[in-house]
């Protein structure tokens, strides 16, 4: 029945678009060219190698469910290394730091389905090269481009580049990144 | 195949009759969290006595003095507004209804006139003004009685968004809002601090109540109390005000129609089963956020028309 749907609709969207003047696909692919997983953010980022901190962290934090839900999220997922290396010698996973798991998360999440295409074709259509999205945090990602690779910006100056695969899970988005996105501060006395 | 006529004639609605409002969800989500005191600058030490009766079980009975250490606040009366009338129902709602196979659908189209304010934007956040329990006033600042304790400067400082001249400060549960010398201006619960699952709801936390849309969007479908606050949609017993679920993170960013598209929406990320059906093309730009896709004049970026998703 979806594929009649589909199949049915996608010629008289494109009718309708024709009719409203022109139609260049500026972003945003066809329904078939992006094929989720049947597999939720939570279980993917269970099953995944290398996310274990992550994995952790949100389970820790109570927000599976979140991310087994509608969604959809697109989760800018720091890998293992990067926690080692950002956090500041914080163990996330920890019990205590629960909260602080749920900040740290919330700002690597964007709402919606973002995929590699997407945001580069976005950067591409920029005259500065700079997009940015906004975190559930509250804070803005800056993505830009440096050479091959995409650069994530935090607000406060954090920053990493997008690495590895993307995963398309069946509520969203599972981006690779190869840094923390917040910016620890170095204690003042 | 019968099912493509009446989208069809959704769609053809929504894009030649601007001056069509579908539905005007003017009531929804907007005004209905009560008049929650919050900005009260001048707040005394304890709120005990805000608000009226929640209408519902409450919870158990448990001393309130202010001097109580304890962070789960007993159960105050909350005055919790109605949703007030859904203008969904009855309205194009039995169209969209009856056999037809499971199958995600665009609900409608709300066109131009009525700003989409699904959540109020709380400001600071639905700070409580004043001290938390646990922590009496004093001349300037809280502190707990019998000891000289400020809240110590934490670590984790940098994940609070504090700003400028707004400092957020966590200490077990909490943030608490500092000003530059350091001094309590007021608190709120953290989620996964004392907002957790299992958790019982801090009563003097104000919250909004879910509109119909969202029970929908998000399959609401257990007999729990939903409410949002900061971000967050929770499920909540009526019985015992345990937090039973986080269900869903949200931006809580207002869009409205007519305005411009705020920034941190620059890339296509409508979900993917709406993807063929919202294209960005050189006369309309498609975003998502909290539940709904926006359609965006790419010239002007004023937001055209907010899509409710139905799936």
């Amino acid at each position: 029945m979806r594929n009649i749907m589909r199949r049915a609709l996608t010629p008289l969207a494109v009718l309708l678009l024709a009719a409203c003047g022109g139609e260049e696909k500026a972003g945003g692919e066809a329904a078939d060219q992006v094929q989720p997983s049947s597999r939720s953010l939570a279980a993917t980022l269970q099953a995944e190698d290398g996310f274990g901190t992550l994995n952790e962290m949100a389970t820790n934090a109570g927000l599976k469910g979140v991310l087994e839900g509608v969604g959809p999220y697109t989760v800018f997922a720091p890998a293992d290394g990067a926690f080692q290396a950002g956090g500041a010698g914080a163990d996330f996973t920890d019990e205590s730091l629960r909260a602080q798991s749920v900040a740290l998360l919330r700002a690597h999440i964007v709402p919606g389905a973002l995929t590699r295409q997407d945001i580069a074709a976005a950067i591409e259509r920029d005259g500065d090269g700079e997009v940015q999205m906004r975190t559930m945090a509250n804070t803005l990602l800056t993505f830009s481009r440096n050479g091959e690779a995409v650069v994530v910006t935090a607000e406060n100056g954090a920053r990493g580049r997008l690495t590895g695969e993307e995963r398309l899970a069946s509520n969203g988005v599972l981006q690779p990144i190869d840094a923390l996105l917040v910016r620890p501060e170095t204690p003042s006395s | 195949m019968h099912r493509i006529i009446p989208a069809a004639a959704a769609l053809a609605l929504a894009f030649t009759l601007p001056g069509a409002v579908l539905a005007q969800n003017q009531g929804q989500g907007k005004g209905h969290g009560g008049d929650h005191a919050r900005q009260d600058k001048g707040g005394g030490p304890d709120r005990a006595d805000r608000g009226g009766d929640r209408g519902r079980g409450g919870g158990e009975a448990r001393g309130r003095g202010p001097e109580r250490a304890d962070r789960h606040v007993p159960p105050e009366p909350v005055r919790q507004a109605d949703r007030g009338p859904d203008p969904d129902r009855g309205r194009g709602r039995d169209d969209d209804r009856g056999d037809r196979p499971v199958e995600r659908d665009v609900r409608r189209a709300i066109e131009a006139g009525a700003p989409i304010a699904v959540f109020r934007v709380e400001p600071d956040r639905g700070l409580i003004a004043g001290c938390p329990p646990g922590l009496a006033k004093r001349n300037n600042g809280c502190l707990p009685p019998g000891q000289e304790r400020k809240i110590e400067r934490a670590r984790y400082d940098y994940l609070w968004g504090s700003r400028d001249d707004v400092t957020y400060r966590y200490d077990d549960g909490y943030l608490y809002r500092l000003d530059r010398s350091g001094s309590v201006l007021g608190w709120l619960p953290a989620l996964g601090g004392a907002l957790a699952p299992g958790a019982v709801w801090p009563a003097q936390y104000a919250y909004q109540p879910v509109p119909d849309y969202y029970s929908d969007y998000f399959r609401l479908n257990d007999p729990y109390d939903y409410r949002y606050a900061n971000g967050a949609l929770y499920g909540v017993d009526p019985r015992t005000q345990a937090i039973t679920q986080v269900v869903a993170l949200l931006t809580g960013q207002p869009i409205s129609i007519g305005q411009p598209l705020p920034a941190g929406y620059d890339v296509y990320n409508v979900p993917y089963p709406y993807r063929s059906r919202y294209m960005d093309t050189a006369d309309s730009l498609y975003r998502y956020n909290d539940g709904y896709v926006y359609r965006v004049d790419p010239t002007t970026q004023l937001v055209q028309a907010a899509i409710q998703l139905l799936t």
